[in-house]
């Protein structure tokens, strides 16, 4: 599904330290238009489970996530 | 400001208001001592820095809204009215200490300005003037809790890539999983952070230990405490505390997180479950002779930074020195006492507010960089990820030329 997706902003959150990814992911969303996605690559194994809370609790939509070898990928949908 | 939020947020301050609190509010003498123990004043000595003029923020509402005095004479002592100005004040106070008590240390009554900074922060967080991102950060905590079985799979599915790693630092029988979750009567649950260095030497020392232990599905982190909000706190701690429980485990490992430990340590009661740091663990693996390490594998001078939640506020002190000194003959402390030691300056959640705060944190953290460089070490190692992410920060601002490391890292990476 990643490939028909186009993102408008790509955020590279590999790496970071706690909290960084969540904080910069949310200030990530807030730089595309409603309805505009965001490519977020992390590194972190929580994100699997701090981003989709993240994004439930503000309100966005994860409309897919890949697993690689190193990295994941989270294509996030701004709908707020 | 209305009359009916005012109410609410006298009433938030009333509720915090302990006999403790209030003998805080009353005694302080303005000796001046607290001035220079704070690293804020020091580093930028400007009057509102000190940790007196700070719990005085407070200490004039108290008057005004809680004394006599400060209801029919207002104008004695200086007692000031909760508006939109008082906020302001209270947001500039809270967030300019790091709730590191090095005041209270060297204080002659022993006053705890971190706990006066709690009512500030409560005020704030009642008028909804609290940092948005923390509060933010809080909630996805909570949101974790309430849907942890939608998105735990992912999370496992996340941890298989991570074990390879685990395996090239311990190699383990075949049949073991490198990270083990869902134990069922393990002895240890830990609680790692959502990165992958919190989790991969962690569980190569608990295989090399051959411990029967398993991963936490939460963060260890606790943002409700960071931003003063007790509901937001308590609802975090106790996600760990039910899994602890639904596992039936005996004992609780915290990360390197300084306030997850002293949050969970201090303000959760009594459970059935024993609950450690990391370093307390690591230090009774290898008086146990669970573990081995190579000493001196890592070269040049080693000091130690100790994390304020870990050290001067919960007592932590002899078991990373009792590590170190299996890791290295040249080892250098930071200060003569380590109670004393200087915060790092990104305590208190100013880390967690990432580049709006970092010119704060790094002008106000000045006699940190000097007390580092001044060991003239070339290893700086930490027991908490929040000083770790500063220290790094401050390393690069101030050139202070050091390698910022976990402990844990060294103690993986060493381990034969």
């Amino acid at each position: 599904m990643s490939n028909e997706i186009k993102a408008d902003k790509t955020l590279d959150l590999k790496g970071l330290p706690c909290p960084m990814p969540v904080v910069k992911i949310s200030k990530g969303i807030k730089e595309v238009e409603v309805g505009q996605v965001v490519e977020a690559v992390t590194t972190d194994p929580g994100s699997l489970t701090d981003f989709p809370a993240w994004a439930r609790t503000n309100g966005h939509e994860i409309i897919d996530t890949v697993q690689g070898d190193k990295e994941i990928t989270f294509y996030i949908k701004r709908i707020v | 400001m209305e009359e009916n939020l005012r109410e609410k947020l006298l009433k938030a301050f009333e509720g915090k208001l302990t006999k403790t609190i209030a003998m805080y509010l009353e005694t302080c003498s303005r000796c001046g001592i607290c001035t220079t123990s704070c690293h804020v004043f020091n580093s930028m000595p400007r009057p509102e820095y000190s940790p007196a003029a700070r719990a005085e923020v407070v200490r004039r509402l108290y008057k005004k809204y809680f004394k006599l005095q400060g209801k029919f004479w207002p104008s004695l002592g200086e007692a000031k009215p909760l508006d939109d100005t008082a906020l302001d004040d209270l947001d500039r106070a809270a967030y300019s200490c790091t709730g590191c008590r090095r005041c209270m240390t060297f204080c002659p009554f022993g006053i705890d300005t971190q706990q006066i900074m709690s009512i500030a922060k409560l005020i704030l967080v009642a008028a909804h003037a609290e940092p948005e991102i923390l509060s933010m950060l809080a909630d996805v905590s909570i949101s974790k809790g309430e849907s942890i079985d939608l998105i735990k799979q992912g999370f496992i599915d996340g941890l298989e890539r991570l074990e390879g790693e685990v395996v090239e630092k311990w190699k383990i029988d075949a049949e073991k999983i490198p990270i083990p979750t869902e134990v069922q009567e393990a002895d240890i649950l830990y609680v790692a952070l959502a990165g992958a260095h919190s989790i991969i030497p962690s569980a190569a020392i608990f295989n090399a230990a051959c411990e029967n232990w398993t991963l936490s599905f939460f963060e260890a982190v606790n943002f409700g405490a960071f931003v003063g909000d007790p509901g937001k706190t308590r609802l975090i701690m106790d996600r760990i505390i039910n899994e602890a429980n639904r596992l039936n485990v005996k004992e609780v490992c915290i990360c390197e997180c300084g306030t997850a430990f002293r949050v969970l340590k201090q303000m959760s009661g009594k459970q059935s479950f024993k609950i450690s740091s990391i370093t307390e663990v690591h230090a009774r693996y290898i008086r146990e002779k669970r573990i081995k390490l190579e000493k001196n594998r890592f070269k040049g001078i080693i000091t130690y930074h100790d994390p304020c939640q870990i050290a001067r506020n919960a007592g932590i002190m002899d078991e990373p020195r009792y590590i170190i000194k299996h890791l290295t003959d040249n080892f250098t402390d930071l200060s003569k006492k380590p109670e004393e030691n200087w915060c790092c300056g990104g305590g208190g959640g100013l880390v967690a507010m990432g580049q709006d705060s970092h010119d704060f944190r790094m002008k106000s953290s000045k006699v940190k960089a000097d007390q580092v460089k001044a060991t003239h070490a070339s290893i700086l190692v930490t027991a908490c990820e929040n000083c770790h992410s500063q220290l790094s920060d401050l390393n690069k601002y101030y050139k202070m030329g050091v390698e910022v490391k976990f402990l844990s890292s060294m103690v993986a990476d060493s381990l034969i």
